[in-house]
């Protein structure tokens, strides 16, 4: 039976973090060379973690699911970093930050760890520039700010629209320089299949060789899973190709709690779909929200006339256009936060107000090009507009881009303590792979935040605190039971997969899914719809395991059977958000119930019966047990989020 | 595996830095070349030639510079082969669309070129200095008849120290005479008149070794090869002046991305100064080989 | 509208390649040069085949995992995007498309257009990096840094690792991206310690990977989807040259 026990320190908020510090136990060197930790994803989370460690002294061995630690997801990442520095000297302050996040998050998120999220995001923009991280500066030389969605000061440090790109080189600089001095073995093109306990601890990991097909065992004192989110089971989202959730799945399925799956936020600025074919969704960053207005228009034959084709955007005049951002939320207009924004987009087109295919509403850079002039907006979204028109053969200087919500972020994930460890012993969640520290809904520039302290300066304390018990045992040869039968259990699994030889591809049962998840798990959920998704998305995981079709072999390079391997967790993963989404009766962040509005539309919480993380933990194959982390606001007056 | 342990940017350097030295020398070739369109007889060119030819200085500079060719053509080829293998085995299917720097994707092509000119230059001009192949010549009557003063004295001073008697002196006497009867009917007559110089102090003209030893005999090595002669003749054939224009315009292109080459690979940039450079390359990569395209033209169409 | 395409096949590094020729019929010109290699592997599966391998990953032009040099071209006839940004309106109805994968001796092929590019990351590992370990750095703001000298970093630093450059050049030579790292480190002030001991070593692991030597074609910048410049080529020769003959390192 599984206990939830958050280990918060006790003591004043403010101080828990130094506290944890002064308090923790800590491995000597010597002992440090004898400590193998396995870090499985390279991104922001896992370099840095990696790198940190291997600076520290352990025997690091950290696997890639591509070529290079480069190719992370979170070199997608354009808007920015969030830190608490404070460099406008706008009135910002560890505190306001640490108040922000876990407003923007709905009050679902712990205090204690966006605390110490905010308090470490300093050290992060001293840490990246020390590496060469060339962040935006100013004529003083100076590092610039701006401004993001759900913040009222400019705290948002930036490397043109390629934020994420820097700083995941920064990690992956640091990363090469331990891989340089042999602390850390660095394993690419190798994806985990499965995470080994011995005697209930984990105590390393099954991969996959993608080249070859083999599969490997790898031992370690404590594992590390920093693996990105599972916003693919969506199939259209902002995710990579290869980001997928199979390795938190696996965790799961070995006992880690699952917390808050439902939380999927769904990001405001997208390119919309317009194919079928199409294969993943292109996010524009959200910094174009600081000077693009959107609108649809205010009268629905205008719309009607513009989805047929008759009316260009720019035939509106400004008295027919609907800002409904600048409308309904006046003091953050079209900078509230991204759910908030994306549910209003959606309720507009769903009211029968979208443009494009209908699925799509305008953002508009007239103004800010009458105001600022065109050089100084290219200056600021060139590369941007550049790639929208790239995709959408349509000039963002003459005519307004059209956007709508897609799936970005994952704010659930594995359930970690304050000292980021899953429920079972020396495994260990970082990143959008836990759940930790966004609550329901995250906020602009702070993935990248949180990614980066957890890796930097989370980890490598916190992890000591589990490792300095684990200095008397010694390393645990892969031949032993449980690394046999690990490894048995995932040949057997890619056996059966391959000897189905049904008759669809993966493919199309990933885009089924995506189908049933957009529509009855995606931005508006009712109990009416994810009673219906829950029955679908069972039948479509037996109609897989029955008929689906896998060429090719297992034992060389082989995308299908990687595919097939995915959305076989991804199926049981949908299962999962809907089932959590289904026992959450309110709305928050990124889960939005629609019986659980106000008669203005705005998501209505309950935080009487909900005010705790949900965190799920298998029992075979039978229901998933429910196990809640109530959440004590001590430091924090919980409010109805407001940003009118 | 890499042919010689350098750094690849230190090869680089070398080509550049001894390229860069070959543009020196460029420049002054090219105004001696245009010494020959002066209206004198050939009287600057020869000076020239005879400078040239002579002064110590500018002898050790020629082999300084025939070592300069010789890296540079070395440096050139170990980097192709390196770049060659670093293709791998299997090769693109579809030939490069890639625009490149005009001229950057030939180099090796026209540098192999102009090598090839060089040969046939040197051939034609280089060696003839060595006597290594035919060429013109003149000789001074002065040192000629110096020497042949010399080998008559030698004749009466073995024949007073008893050395030879008289009767054999008389022969190597008549034998001398015999030698140089062309050399004497030439002075005394004037005949043939293309082979002596105005001023009569030169016997000129002489096509060859053959006709050289008729009038100097075998054992006079004073001579000196007649470029401004050898020059005139090799440009009247149309032929060999259109594989020299033709040359040039491949030096122009070699020259061009070599200028701007040059700073590239020694880092001498900057966004200031780049469209100089640019314009420097372009003006070098014109200029010279149109200095050097006058002479031909010259003396076809003017002469 | 309908297409030919010839792409290169090869089972695994030892394996002789091919071309095999495709027929796609029916292409939305608006679908992305990837979706439609995803369409042709969704017919191949249907019809039993193994489905053409492709590295991809973002599909938004920033992870540097796509790379197919495509009718001569790598990343395809567009200046400045990478494959999954090229679109198929490029193309006419009725094109034949060659398809390519990066041929360098260091980018071994490891199945039809995948090739292993981990020759840049050992190149990176020998010092692209500055050696400022987690913790005890200074504060972001102690170092001014002039706007341009930021810039121009930043320019360098939007480097994907692609290897089009590498494809690109005749020589198969990786100085840009070399030069694109030594750089973004050249140029900031937190890099100035190591950069004479950086470009000598990640110049000797670039020639020791088998790369081939610069001859300034700038195919490299021609073909660079992140527009990364020569003159960064140009930097890192005069930071070589400064090192092998000023420093001690």
């Amino acid at each position: 039976m599984t206990t939830l026990n958050s280990k918060i320190p006790q003591g004043p908020l403010a101080e828990k973090w130094t506290k944890y510090k002064a308090d923790q136990k800590l491995v000597n060197p010597a002992n440090k060379r004898k400590l193998d930790v396995i870090v499985v994803g390279t991104g922001l989370a896992g370099a840095s973690a990696a790198a940190s460690l291997g600076a520290l002294g352990f025997n690091v061995k950290i696997f890639c699911i591509s070529d290079s630690p480069r190719r992370a997801h979170s070199i997608a990442a354009q808007g920015g970093i969030n830190a608490a520095k404070n460099y406008p000297n706008d009135g910002d302050s560890v505190g306001r930050l640490f108040y922000d996040t876990i407003k923007g998050g709905d009050y679902r998120a712990r205090e204690a760890n966006v605390y110490r999220l905010a308090e470490v995001s300093n050290s992060i923009i001293d840490q990246c520039v020390a590496q060469g991280v060339p962040f935006a500066r100013d004529y003083a030389g100076l590092l610039d700010n701006r401004s993001f969605g759900g913040a009222q000061v400019s705290r948002t440090f930036y490397a043109k629209g390629q934020t994420g790109q820097q700083l995941l080189l920064g990690a992956y600089s640091a990363l090469s320089k331990q891989i340089k001095d042999g602390t850390v073995k660095m394993y690419e093109r190798k994806e985990m299949m499965d995470v080994v306990l011995v005697d209930g601890k984990a105590r390393g990991i099954i991969t996959r060789d993608l080249q070859t097909g083999k599969l490997e065992r790898w031992f370690g004192h404590a594992v590390i899973v920093a693996t990105g989110g599972y916003g693919n089971v969506y199939y259209l989202s902002t995710n990579a190709m290869n980001s997928n959730g199979s390795a938190a799945w696996q965790c799961y399925k070995k006992g880690a709690c699952f917390a808050n799956p439902c939380y999927v936020q769904i990001h405001p600025t997208c390119i919309p779909v317009h194919g079928d074919y199409q294969s993943k969704l292109t996010l524009m960053s959200e910094s174009l929200r600081n000077d693009g207005r959107i609108w649809v228009p205010k009268k629905k034959e205008d719309a009607e006339a513009i989805r047929a084709g008759k009316l260009k955007p720019t035939d509106i005049a400004e008295e027919d256009r609907d800002y409904y951002l600048e409308r309904r939320y006046p003091a953050f207009g079209n900078l509230v936060p991204r759910d908030i924004a994306s549910r209003a987009a959606k309720e507009r087109c769903d009211a029968g107000f979208g443009v494009g295919s209908g699925q799509a509403v305008y953002l508009d850079f007239k103004a800010a090009i009458e105001r600022l002039g065109k050089d100084k907006v290219a200056a600021r979204y060139g590369n941007l507009f550049q790639m929208y028109e790239k995709i959408v053969d349509q000039n963002p200087y003459e005519t307004p881009m059209m956007i709508y919500p897609a799936v970005h972020y994952t704010m659930g994930g594995l359930w970690v303590d304050y000292e980021l460890q899953t429920t079972v012993e020396g495994l260990f969640a970082a990143g959008e792979a836990n759940f930790s520290d966004h609550g329901a809904n995250r906020l602009g520039a702070s993935a990248l935040m949180q990614g980066l302290a957890d890796g930097y300066f989370v980890l490598p304390y916190t992890i000591q605190n589990y490792l300095s018990k684990e200095i008397y045992s010694s390393p645990i040869p892969t031949t032993v039971p449980e690394f046999e039968t690990a490894e048995n259990d995932v040949r057997a699994k890619i056996e059966k997969l391959m000897n189905i030889k049904g008759s669809q591809s993966v493919d199309t049962f990933q885009k089924k899914l995506g189908h049933i998840m957009w529509e009855y798990v995606g931005m508006g959920r009712t109990k009416e719809g994810l009673t219906k998704a829950i029955p679908m998305i069972q039948a479509l995981r037996e109609e897989f395991w029955k008929d689906v079709r896998i060429t090719g072999d297992q034992n060389s390079m082989n995308p299908e059977l990687e595919k097939a391997l995915r959305f076989s967790d991804h199926v049981e993963l949908a299962e999962l958000i809907a089932k959590d989404a289904l026992h959450r009766e309110e709305s928050c962040g990124g889960h939005f119930r629609e019986e659980h509005q106000t008669e203005e539309g705005e998501a209505k919480r309950d935080d009487e019966n909900f005010m705790y993380v949900a965190a799920w933990e298998y029992k075979g194959n039978g229901e998933p047990e429910l196990h809640k982390e109530e959440l004590n606001y001590e430091f924090i007056k919980v409010q109805q989020r407001n940003y009118k | 595996m890499k042919l010689v342990k350098l750094a690849s940017i230190t090869k680089k350097m070398t080509l550049a830095a001894v390229g860069a030295f070959l543009l020196i020398f460029l420049p002054m070739h090219m105004g001696l070349n245009l010494c020959i369109i002066r209206d004198d007889g050939g009287e600057w060119y020869r000076n020239v030639c005879h400078f040239m030819g002579t002064n110590w200085i500018v002898k050790v500079f020629e082999v300084i510079l025939l070592a300069t060719v010789l890296i540079h053509v070395i440096v050139a080829i170990l980097l192709t082969i390196e770049n060659l293998r670093a293709r791998g085995s299997v090769r693109y299917a579809v030939p490069s669309k890639t625009k490149t720097h005009f001229g950057s994707k030939y180099m090796i092509w026209t540098g192999g070129l102009i090598f090839a000119f060089l040969v046939l230059h040197f051939v034609n001009f280089y060696f003839a200095k060595f006597g290594l192949v035919e060429g013109v010549y003149t000789v001074k009557t002065e040192k000629l008849q110096m020497h042949i003063t010399d080998k008559v004295l030698d004749i009466q001073q073995q024949m007073e120290s008893g050395k030879i008697d008289q009767q054999k002196a008389q022969e190597m006497m008549m034998n001398l005479q015999m030698e140089y009867m062309p050399y004497l009917q030439l002075t005394q007559s004037g005949q043939p008149a293309d082979k002596l110089s105005k001023d009569g102090k030169e016997i000129i003209n002489l096509r060859g070794k053959k006709e050289l030893e008729s009038f100097a005999g075998k054992d006079f090595t004073d001579y000196e090869p007649d470029f401004y002669v050898m020059c005139n003749d090799l440009f009247k054939n149309k032929m060999y002046s259109l594989i020299y224009l033709l040359a040039l315009i491949i030096l122009g292109i070699h020259l061009f991305h070599a200028i701007n080459s040059i700073f590239q690979t020694f880092g001498l940039n900057h966004r200031k100064y780049n469209k100089a450079i640019e314009y420097l390359a372009a003006g070098y990569a014109v200029i010279v080989p149109i200095g050097f395209a006058i002479v031909p033209l010259f003396v076809l169409f003017c002469k | 509208m309908n297409l030919t395409l010839k792409i290169w096949r090869q089972e695994n590094a030892r394996a002789k390649g091919r071309f095999e020729t495709y027929k796609l019929e029916n292409i939305s010109p608006d679908c992305s040069f990837l979706e439609m290699l995803d369409i042709l592997n969704e017919q191949l599966v249907n019809k039993l085949s193994h489905p053409v391998c492709f590295d991809n990953d973002c599909r938004e032009g920033i992870c540097g995992m796509c790379g197919l040099y495509i009718n001569g071209r790598p990343h395809g006839p567009d200046d400045g995007v990478t494959t999954c940004q090229l679109h198929m309106r490029r193309f006419k109805d009725g094109d034949t498309i060659v398809i390519e994968p990066w041929r360098a001796k260091p980018f071994p092929i490891i199945r039809d257009l995948v090739v292993d590019r981990t020759a840049f990351d050992k190149i990176i590992q020998e010092g692209g990096y500055i050696s400022a370990t987690t913790g005890g750095v200074p504060d972001a703001n102690a170092i001014p840094i002039p706007k341009h000298k930021a810039d121009e970093a930043m320019d360098s630093a939007s480097c994907i690792g692609c290897g089009a450059c590498v494809a690109a050049c005749k020589n198969a030579s990786a100085m840009l991206f070399v030069s694109a790292k030594v750089s973004q480190m050249a140029l900031l002030p937190q890099g100035r310690p190591e950069a004479a001991k950086r470009v000598q070593a990640m110049v000797a692991k670039m020639d020791e990977l088998g790369f081939g030597n610069c001859t300034n074609t700038y195919a490299c910048e021609a073909e660079c989807p992140k527009s990364i410049k020569r003159s960064n080529i140009a930097r890192m020769n005069r930071e070589f040259l400064c090192a092998k003959t000023c420093s001690e390192e």
